[in-house]
């Protein structure tokens, strides 16, 4: 079993609360996101896992075995760090071999295991060298492959591809989730980058500034379905519009103030819900439809005026402006060449989206 | 990490005995240096308020020991050596700081040359160097027999045993220990607030004034007391090459710890001396900082 | 630099060409005449290989040269071996940055101080002053180097190695060995070779704490100089200008290798 379960840890550090009574539980054997800007303690959390630092209170659980008061070395848990913190004086080999040695393996054994994983990583030219010799892409590899060939149960990720470039980044992303699927080894990997957590996570948690978890979930719950305005806003970006929510029992919708009422969809009945509530409405840019002409088949509509426009080459990002001085960003993807509506600037347009599409939030 | 343990330490705080034990005990270099350094010292400030019956039996508290040496020979004596040691230092300032200067920024080539001639002395038995002074300097010595070859004089100059003597070889020993300091700082100067300075239009006197000297003052305080406190106490130098004329306090302190059998008279001495030091030692901290800030006036 | 004066720079120049003279001219001149046949004053005859002859055979010479060897390798390793033990304390989570500061007296306070209370200590400890006395003495001083020096580089480690080594699996014991101490071994090598000098040059606490027994080189060409010029002392010089120009070099070497870590 290699699921971590985190049972109301809390730690605070100088005054200051850090992780704020957790309970978490990761998946044995999946690849685990924990997303959250800088700062809200999302690393201290895969500290305390990995056993760098003590909680105050709480407990964690690696399968069954409750390692709370386990020290570093007696955990099956291996980190890479986010400057991969390789051993200066020791070659590749010699890094990658270092828990081997601990362990007291045979020099054979570890030669040809230590030589497989490094194939497997491409670095066999690179056997001999001093880590300052490599490449940063060559050293974030180096601290794989050490990190993961004594087997650990569960592999830590400090935000381990914060020092490539986007292209060698990308690459990387890809590369690691392949590994994750051939070894089938629990991977939490930690970043404040949302596109990183996105494209690798089986499944991720929020973390909020405040050291608690938002929401946990698979990508696409958290970006299609989040479940406050912070994860909305966190994730990908959004348009937030509040008002109130009318009409709860048979045909809901949100008045909002200047700009009208507007369908809603309702999925799940909360708890906060009630009659005549302030309610928050969040509608991500790509799925509003923008066009000069009036199109029906939409349930709802808005006018407004654009006011810029940024080209992103996939996609044109508009930012219309609203009757109540508020703006809206709408994505359009370049489908073509040459399209058949050019939209500019101080057009007149029309917004349309289906209620489906929205999401309502707490306020 | 400076400030704040990493997670590492504390965690090895937590499983390791150490955490059971004050941290002054257990740790050898702590209880050597409480052993062999302050604690002779204590004895040593200690003994200087004890008197001393016959066969050196305690007596009781005494300040005779110390007003014996509140008098005039005696403070004419730490007069001489803080002279010496103010002397020394600005000496050796005055000759260091151009040295270093060009080490830091012009040698580019033979900086390395240059470097290692000058530790290569520094590292070498302190004793050779008196020889070697002596050889140049005796009245037999080659400096006379030069001088006299050379027709400039007719009888040998009694070089040694002279304040001459004492200056030229304190200097000669003590120079690295200010050149070192002021130039490993000069070599980590940002030489851009160098060009900033011509750039703004000031002469070369004028930078060397208002930015090099008071943004390397830290270095310059560092080499200063590296030279001046063991300069005060210095006891080989004037005791080989200064003869009898003059007795500075080392000299007194070794004069009385040898010969006598408490040692303490030896002791009080170096405890008036050690006061005056740090009275002195202070003065002329505060005196740097106000000439430099003066600098940039 | 252009607003420097060309006048300015020749004084710069000369006066640096100057003190390089003035530290070496003495040396030099002894190192000319250590091949004179004849004792100075006498001026120079031929040149000859007797006096480094008689250095070699002078059978108090070996034994004070032997005797500053040991003391000084001694004093070296224990001071080595105690700045170690304070490291391994440090990465146990001893906090020493405070006492730190115990040990920089060793350094500022003038050697006749330090030998004068010492000299007390032996007295009231009734402890016999010979080579064993040197050695504490000399410790001492080694300490003042030793521990701020390599505390200072351990400061500038990255703990995360620290951290790396441990999450891997190895003890805190085996993370000392295994990373940190072949992380500061470049500094305490250059340390060691600090402390080796100043022990093996030192004159004053060998002046006050030998004792009657101990010989160290310092005193046997203290006891030489009281006699007046020899030229055998101006050999000595000579050789050992040289073990310290290798020693010098040494330390070179091993200062630029150590920019790696």
């Amino acid at each position: 079993m290699r699921s971590i379960q985190l049972k109301k840890l809390k730690k605070t550090l100088q005054g200051e609360v850090i992780v704020d009574t957790i309970d978490l539980k990761i998946p044995s054997g999946k690849f685990f996101a924990l997303l959250g800007p800088s700062g809200c303690g999302k690393t201290t959390l895969l500290r305390l896992i990995a056993g760098l630092e003590q909680a105050d209170s709480g407990q964690i659980f690696l399968g069954d075995r409750d390692i709370t008061g386990i020290p570093i070395h007696e955990r099956p848990i291996n980190m890479v760090f986010q400057n991969y913190a390789l051993f200066p004086h020791l070659t590749v080999f010699e890094n990658v071999a270092y828990s081997l040695k601990l362990k007291k393996m045979p020099p054979a054994t570890i030669k040809s295991v230590v030589q497989k994983i490094l194939e497997a990583f491409n670095l066999e030219n690179h056997l001999y060298k001093l880590p300052h010799q490599l490449s940063g892409g060559q050293q974030q590899r180096v601290a794989l492959a050490r990190a993961i060939v004594d087997e650990p149960e569960v592999l830590l990720l400090d935000e381990p591809l914060a020092a490539l470039d986007f292209k060698l980044r990308e690459r990387m992303l890809i590369e690691l989730i392949e590994l994750q699927d051939k070894l089938k080894t629990t991977f939490i990997y930690v970043t404040h980058d949302q596109f990183e957590a996105l494209t690798v996570a089986d499944q991720m948690a929020i973390m909020n500034l405040d050291g608690q978890i938002e929401q946990i979930g698979t990508p696409k719950e958290i970006y299609e379905f989040p479940t406050s305005s912070f994860v909305a806003k966190f994730v990908g970006t959004t348009n937030i519009l509040s008002g109130s929510l009318t009409n709860l029992e048979t045909d809901p919708y949100i008045d909002i103030p200047q700009l009208g009422r507007f369908k809603v969809h309702i999925p799940q009945r909360k708890d906060w819900m009630k009659e005549g509530c302030p309610v928050i409405m969040s509608i991500r840019p790509e799925k509003i439809f923008i066009s000069k002409k009036e199109v029906q088949n939409f349930s709802n509509v808005l006018k407004g005026t654009v006011h810029s426009i940024v080209y992103h080459g996939r996609s044109t990002q508009y930012n219309v402006m609203l009757p109540n001085k508020t703006r809206l960003q709408v994505f359009e993807q370049n489908e073509e060449h040459f399209t058949q509506e050019v939209i500019d600037y101080d057009n007149e347009v029309y917004l349309y989206w289906q209620k489906e599409n929205a999401v309502l939030l707490e306020k | 990490m400076a400030k704040r343990e990493c997670g590492a330490v504390r965690e090895m705080k937590k499983i390791f005995l150490f955490r059971d034990y004050p941290f002054a005990i257990g740790i050898p270099a702590i209880i050597f240096q409480m052993l062999f350094f302050y604690l002779p010292l204590a004895i040593l400030v200690v003994g200087s308020f004890i008197a001393f019956g016959e066969e050196g039996r305690l007596q009781g508290f005494t300040l005779e020991k110390l007003l014996f040496f509140m008098r005039a020979p005696y403070f004419k004596v730490i007069g001489y050596s803080l002279l010496l040691a103010s002397g020394n230092a600005l000496l050796c300032f005055l000759i260091a700081y151009p040295l270093a200067y060009y080490l830091a920024f012009r040698g580019k080539r033979i900086k390395n040359i240059l470097l290692f001639l000058l530790i290569v002395p520094f590292w070498t038995n302190f004793l050779l160097h008196v020889y070697a002074w002596f050889f140049v300097l005796e009245r037999q010595g080659f400096l006379n027999i030069f001088l006299q070859k050379l027709g400039l004089i007719h009888e040998p100059i009694a070089f040694l045993n002279s304040l001459f003597s004492v200056m030229v070889m304190m200097v000669y020993y003590y120079l690295p220990f200010m050149v070192l300091p002021i130039y490993s700082s000069l070599e980590k100067f940002d030489t851009r607030l160098i060009e900033a300075s011509y750039d703004l239009g000031a002469s070369w006197r004028q930078t060397m004034k208002k930015v090099l000297l008071p943004l390397s003052s830290r270095s310059i305080k560092t080499g200063f007391f590296l030279v001046y406190i063991p300069s005060f106490g210095e006891f080989a130098i004037p005791e080989l090459m200064g003869g009898d004329r003059q007795m500075f306090v080392g000299s007194v302190v070794a004069h009385y710890i040898l010969g006598d059998t408490t040692g303490s008279l030896g002791a009080a001495f170096t405890l008036i001396s050690c006061c005056a030091l740090i009275i002195s030692a202070t003065i002329w901290f505060k005196l740097i900082d106000y000439l430099l800030k003066r600098c940039v006036k | 630099m252009k607003p420097i004066t060309a006048l300015a720079r020749t004084a710069n120049l000369t006066l640096v060409a100057s003190t390089y003279l003035f530290l070496y001219v003495p040396l030099i001149v002894l190192l000319v005449f250590s091949f004179n046949s004849t004792p100075f004053p006498a001026p120079w005859t031929s040149f000859t290989w007797r006096w480094y002859h008689e250095l070699f055979s002078s059978g108090p010479l070996w034994e004070a040269f032997r005797n500053s060897l040991i003391i000084a390798l001694s004093s070296t390793f224990i001071s080595i071996t105690a700045g170690a033990l304070l490291i391994f304390y440090a990465t146990q989570g001893g906090r020493i940055g405070k006492a730190l500061v115990l040990f920089y007296g060793n350094l500022i306070i003038p050697e006749v101080v330090l030998a004068v209370s010492l000299l007390g200590f032996f007295s009231l400890a009734s402890i016999p002053l010979g080579l064993a006395t040197l050695i504490l003495a000399h410790t001492l001083l080694g300490l003042g180097f030793v521990i701020p020096l390599i505390y200072a580089r351990f400061q500038e480690l990255d703990h995360r190695l620290h951290e790396a080594s441990l999450v891997l699996g190895a003890t805190p014991l085996q993370t000392f060995f295994k990373v940190t101490l072949p992380l500061l071994r470049p500094t305490m090598i250059t340390t060691a070779l600090l402390v080796f000098i100043i022990s093996f040059d030192d004159f004053v606490l060998s002046y006050f704490c030998a004792g009657s027994s101990a010989q160290t080189l310092s005193l046997y060409i203290l006891s030489m100089l009281r006699s007046g010029i020899s030229p055998i002392v101006n050999a000595l010089t000579a050789i050992l200008l040289i073990l310290s120009s290798a020693l010098v070099l040494i330390f070179f070497s091993l200062r630029s290798r150590t920019k790696l870590f």
